[in-house]
């Protein structure tokens, strides 16, 4: 009786251990107490990108819009290549609105994925809650929408956030072919179930 | 006191005027309704053109103008038509995308990922093909299907489609073309419900030459 209970409290323990003990990262102290995502921050730019969703053994591509309207403020939008619009968000501060979306898309599962998934890449300025190293990364562990988050910083640049949640990696973002603030390439894929969006910068 | 409202009311009233007077001559020089009469010419035009066309080339930029943007999203490429209904419609510029319309199937070519849907099955692709192939050709006066209504505007016509029925009006209010003296299309705007829009500027337009079955092949 004892040994299964201490085996459960063994369980317990790993299975709730947080993610940078899981992973195995050193907490360093860094007097950083903010970070900036610059990839969407300039409100002078259009941000246009050539879109590819692999959703639920579906695949389907298009264009993919961003644009900064001020302080906290964005539109995204999603339109087939031939223009027609697919779903159009605003973000502003904590608000989210559905602008437009196709009658067969409106579905609250899926608009809170989307909401979750592109508030990360619009959430420009955030608290640094805790920092670790992993080689030559640096990682901040912030928090978006009391979601916990883990962005790296590779060489100033902003390369990869996870979003975490009991303890494991549940979306990961990679940001790639950076250069003057822009990821020329963005891939956003879920870890638990079947959502890849791959963008690719046209503009 | 009273007086000097009166003047305030007066000189609003002639600002009034003035700016009712000026709307209407800009939508006057911008655009004018059609009689029958010119409309029917239109369409016994366009419809005789488009009767022997059997063969269509053209370049095209495409605009897509949303109201947040600070620039439309310019696109290019080329689109071939081979009579009765083969349409293949291919981005070039900033990336490379076709869709190609054939026995109701819509085959898409995304930089080489290829896959393709069957139409028949789908209303909305059905009426999609229909837009493509007619305003490639012109030939849509479908009043069953639309609302259609004629405009000249600097010597060319305009005609407006708005479609009919509600599943497809999700998607685009108005359909305009304008065409030339000619007949031809020159120009496409598709204008969806927010008002934002996707314009559509043709040129380099052959016709009836031979085009071989490759450029057709998915």
């Amino acid at each position: 009786m004892r040994y299964l209970l201490s085996n459960l409290l063994v369980i317990a323990f790993v299975s709730c251990a947080s993610y940078p003990k899981k992973k195995g990262l050193t907490e360093i102290d860094l007097s950083q107490k903010t970070i900036s995502n610059p990839y969407f921050s300039d409100a002078s730019k259009d941000y246009v990108y050539k879109a590819n969703i692999q959703a639920f053994g579906n695949s389907f591509s298009g264009i993919f819009i961003v644009k900064k309207l001020g302080e906290k403020h964005h539109r995204i939008a999603f339109t087939t290549e031939m223009g027609n619009k697919i779903f159009d968000f605003t973000f502003h501060g904590e608000d989210f609105k559905v602008n437009h979306i196709l009658k067969k898309m409106n579905k609250k599962i899926l608009v809170n994925i989307l909401r979750k998934d592109f508030r990360v890449l619009v959430s420009e300025n955030l608290s640094v809650e805790k920092t670790f190293k992993e080689g030559s990364n640096a990682i901040f562990e912030t928090q978006i929408a009391n979601e916990k988050y883990y962005h790296f910083i590779f060489k100033e640049n902003l390369t990869k956030v996870y979003r975490v949640g009991n303890g494991k990696e549940k979306v990961e973002y990679i940001f790639s072919e950076i250069s003057h603030n822009i990821a020329k390439h963005i891939e956003i894929s879920h870890q638990n179930f079947d959502l890849t969006i791959d963008l690719e910068a046209i503009k | 006191m009273h007086k000097k409202f009166y003047f305030i009311h007066e000189q609003a009233r002639i600002y009034v005027i003035y700016l009712l007077l000026l709307l209407c001559g800009t939508s006057l020089n911008a655009q004018t309704k059609m009689s029958i009469a010119e409309a029917n010419t239109l369409k016994v035009t366009v419809k005789a053109l488009s009767d022997k066309t059997e063969t269509i080339t053209a370049d095209f930029v495409q605009y897509k103008h949303l109201d947040f943007l600070s620039n439309d999203i310019e696109s290019n490429g080329k689109l071939a038509f081979k009579s009765p209904n083969m349409v293949k419609w291919e981005y070039v510029k900033p990336f490379s995308y076709s869709v190609l319309f054939k026995n109701e199937t819509l085959f898409i070519n995304d930089n080489g990922n290829k896959s393709d849907m069957d139409m028949g099955s789908n209303k909305i692709f059905k009426q999609l093909n229909q837009l493509i192939t007619a305003s490639i050709k012109g030939d849509m006066f479908d009043d069953s299907e639309f609302e259609v209504s004629y405009f000249k505007k600097e010597g060319k016509s305009e005609v407006h489609f708005n479609p009919k029925d509600k599943q497809f009006a999700e998607f685009i209010k108005s359909f305009q073309i304008t065409f030339n003296t000619k007949g031809e299309v020159q120009e496409v705007k598709m204008i969806e419900p927010s008002d934002d829009y996707t314009q559509i500027v043709f040129s380099n337009r052959t016709t009836n030459q031979p085009l071989s079955d490759a450029i057709f092949a998915q």
